[in-house]
């Protein structure tokens, strides 16, 4: 693989639904080895372009490749993915559920044991092979559920809101694993709508708002140009009161009524503030 | 293995391991034998010795039974009260009522000789089973037989002589074999029955094990590995090798059980001399009847083309079970829970049940356009065809392939159109779905 050449990357993606529009144009590139953070609020087309990576769903039009190919059937298994619902079966014990789950990756049966098996006595958790979902926690399920993400050794892996439900020590936990595998080789697509995730542990970034692509690159580039940027606020009270309050450090650069005390204003921040 | 290969066995697996599973397989043969078994045991129970008063306003009747063999004796025991004329009649019934050891009162009405209001009376305290009152009703006409002979001046010789008892058989012409074509109908249905109990069943758990699937939500984990086509394609022939199996268990535990149980019951009922030496006892019809319909039950089972049918019903069973299996998941894939399959279920389930109303109704006229017209039409081949091959395939020949390659098309069709419905739906959470809204998926771009 070419250093420069992107794990993925999707070009002018569209998806359209019987009455919304998914995505629209959306087009981005995650670098080898990157942490890719795709940001933006629910709703926003995140997992719609998730589900696109891993074959779940199939754009309308655009082209998303991996490791610069066309997505085909078989870039499933380099392919790890979290889901943000997270499920198992409640009824089936872990160790055969997680063979399952590895083995539907394309993982020869020996060998998931194996990788398994270790897995398992890494998290601890190696007295938990015969028991049950339903009797665990839900911290305790989202643990197994990482490992059967991970276990085929994904090239790339995508995790959506990979810290909810964990508590902090297991959230610190799974985020050293990130780190872990990145080093390794992995590139991960993180979607979440929390920023400070992203600010923290990913080099790259999308933001993603009602279906189009809004700004991405690296996470220090767009937080420069961030701070440069304008910014666009909608309130409602008196227009005097806003201008006295952002007097000095902000330029208005235009203001409009869209209601009787309700206004849209674009304001500036001002070099060196 | 394949990857549709692991999801078979994982849905094989993980059914056939449960203790239910294990439960229903074993139990169901044993009880199903053990209520025939019981069912017949609870039949002998009239073996014991019945006391039974007589209150004949005719005078004659009894006086003329006829002289029953030791056996009937022993179980009835004919105990007379009163034969004074009609005004006793209450006192009979009080009598009947006070006195705890007559078990039955028969009332002979004292015009129930010349005329055609021949209508006797048994009262009970227990209900008496038609075992006796069969016996009771030989006994009263036997003897009116003999009343009506005397006045005519007829011997009972000439009155025998006379009396005949015409059999027509049902000879099909094309093979020239009596066939006893409604026997034959009623081993049609019990297969086209199984037919339909075995959709209904499967084709439940296949929707039951979508919806937990999607509820739970591991769906979204296992179609970013597997496409939604095979997994649901897995599921379906997964939980159709379960009910094979557990057929299989059934006809093989039941036979055994069945000829075990049934050997232990008939010695039993002979040695105790009952059903057949009552009847003989009393006259040569009765045993006429019996041999007449075991005959008839030798006649069905000899004729029925068992290897054709046990084929036939393996086609039907896994062709219909896909029709349904299919449509049956995707429902399961489009709701959120079992509670809101049932507007869907209702209509997807209509045919198979018409078809099931359609096999019951058609023992009486097994010919009938409907059962054609059902034995044609895949949504409800599967349940009727079996009636009309078991019936005699030797003209169907073109009907059964027609129904066939129809059923075939139909599941390929069904499924596509499921296929279609579960990839979306599986993702689909927390919206009302409604027929429309099952349309418009199937033109979503995979």
């Amino acid at each position: 693989m070419n250093e420069s050449t992107p794990v993925f990357e999707a070009r002018n993606i569209v998806k359209r639904y019987a009455n919304h529009t998914a995505l629209d144009d959306v087009s981005i590139s995650v670098p080898a080895q990157s942490i890719f953070g795709l940001l933006g609020p629910n709703g926003a087309g995140k997992t719609s372009l998730i589900r696109i990576i891993n074959q779940i769903t199939a754009p309308d039009s655009g082209a998303v490749f991996i490791n610069g190919e066309p997505l085909k059937r078989e870039h499933i298994e380099v392919i790890g993915y979290l889901p943000e619902e997270r499920g198992l079966y409640k009824k089936m014990k872990i160790g055969e559920q997680a063979m399952y789950l590895a083995q539907l990756k394309g993982m020869p049966k020996a060998e998931a044991k194996a990788e398994l098996k270790k897995w398992f006595i890494k998290f601890k958790i190696e007295g938990w092979w015969n028991k049950k979902i339903e009797d665990l926690s839900k911290g305790m399920a989202q643990k197994i559920q990482f490992i059967t993400t991970i276990i085929h050794k994904p090239k790339l892996l995508i995790l959506d809101e990979p810290f909810s439900g964990f508590d902090p020590i297991n959230a610190n936990l799974i985020k050293n694993e990130i780190m872990e595998l990145r080093e390794n080789g992995a590139t991960i697509i993180l979607s979440t709508h929390n920023m400070e995730s992203v600010e923290e542990i990913c080099s790259h970034m999308a933001l993603i708002n009602k279906s189009k692509k809004i700004l991405g690159g690296e996470v220090k580039e767009v937080k420069e140009s961030f701070s440069k940027n304008q910014y666009k606020i909608e309130f409602k009270g008196n227009m005097v009161a806003f201008a006295n309050a952002v007097w000095g450090g902000w330029e208005m650069i235009e203001k409009e009524e869209l209601n009787k005390d309700h206004f849209l204003v674009h304001v500036k921040l001002n070099e060196g503030v | 293995m394949s990857k549709i290969g692991l999801i078979i066995k994982r849905e094989y697996v993980s059914r056939v391991s449960k203790k239910s599973f294990l439960l229903m397989t074993i139990l169901g043969p044993i009880l199903l034998v053990g209520f025939m078994v019981g069912a017949m045991l609870l039949g002998k129970q009239d073996d014991k010795s019945q006391r039974i008063l007589i209150h004949d306003e005719t005078l004659l009747v009894y006086d003329n039974f006829t002289e029953p063999s030791e056996a009937t004796k022993q179980r009835f025991k004919l105990n007379i009260f009163d034969k004074t004329g009609d005004k006793n009649y209450d006192q009979a019934i009080e009598k009947f009522k006070k006195n705890d050891s007559i078990d039955l009162l028969l009332y002979i009405p004292s015009n129930i000789v010349g005329t055609n209001a021949n209508v006797g009376k048994i009262l009970y305290k227990e209900a008496p089973s038609s075992k006796t009152t069969l016996f009771l009703e030989r006994l009263v006409n036997e003897s009116i037989e003999k009343l009506k002979l005397e006045k005519l001046n007829v011997s009972m010789d000439t009155y025998k002589r006379l009396k005949n008892k015409v059999n027509l058989q049902t000879v099909d012409v094309k093979t020239m074999e009596s066939s006893n074509v409604k026997g034959r109908a009623v081993v049609g249905m019990a297969f086209g029955v199984s037919i339909f109990m075995f959709i209904f069943m499967y084709g439940t758990q296949v929707m039951k094990g979508v919806i937990e699937e999607k509820s739970n939500r591991i769906v979204e984990v296992i179609v970013s590995s597997v496409k939604p086509f095979e997994l649901m394609m897995g599921k379906i022939v997964g939980i159709m090798f379960v009910g094979l199996t557990q057929f299989a268990v059934w006809i093989i535990l039941s036979s055994v059980l069945g000829s075990i149980g049934l050997s232990f019951v008939g010695s039993e009922m002979y040695s105790a001399g009952s059903q057949a030496d009552i009847m003989s006892g009393l006259s040569a019809e009765g045993v006429s009847k019996m041999t007449q319909m075991q005959a008839g039950i030798i006649n069905v089972i000899t004729t029925v083309n068992w290897p054709l049918m046990i084929g036939l019903f393996f086609f039907y069973f896994i062709g219909g079970y896909l029709l349904y299996g299919s449509l049956m998941a995707a429902i399961g894939a489009a709701v959120d829970n079992e509670t809101d399959s049932q507007q869907f279920m209702v209509p997807i389930t209509a045919p198979l049940m018409f078809a099931y109303f359609i096999v019951i109704l058609s023992i009486d006229n097994p010919n009938s356009p409907a059962i054609l017209w059902c034995s044609q039409v895949p949504f409800t081949s599967p349940v009727a065809m079996l009636v009309r091959a078991a019936m005699g395939a030797e003209g169907l020949w073109w009907q059964i392939i027609i129904s066939m390659v129809l059923l075939v098309a139909t599941f390929i069709g069904t499924t596509w159109l499921a296929g279609k419905i579960y990839r979306t739906g599986i993702l689909m959470h927390g919206k009302k779905i409604t027929w429309k809204e099952l349309a418009k998926w199937l033109k979503y771009k995979g």
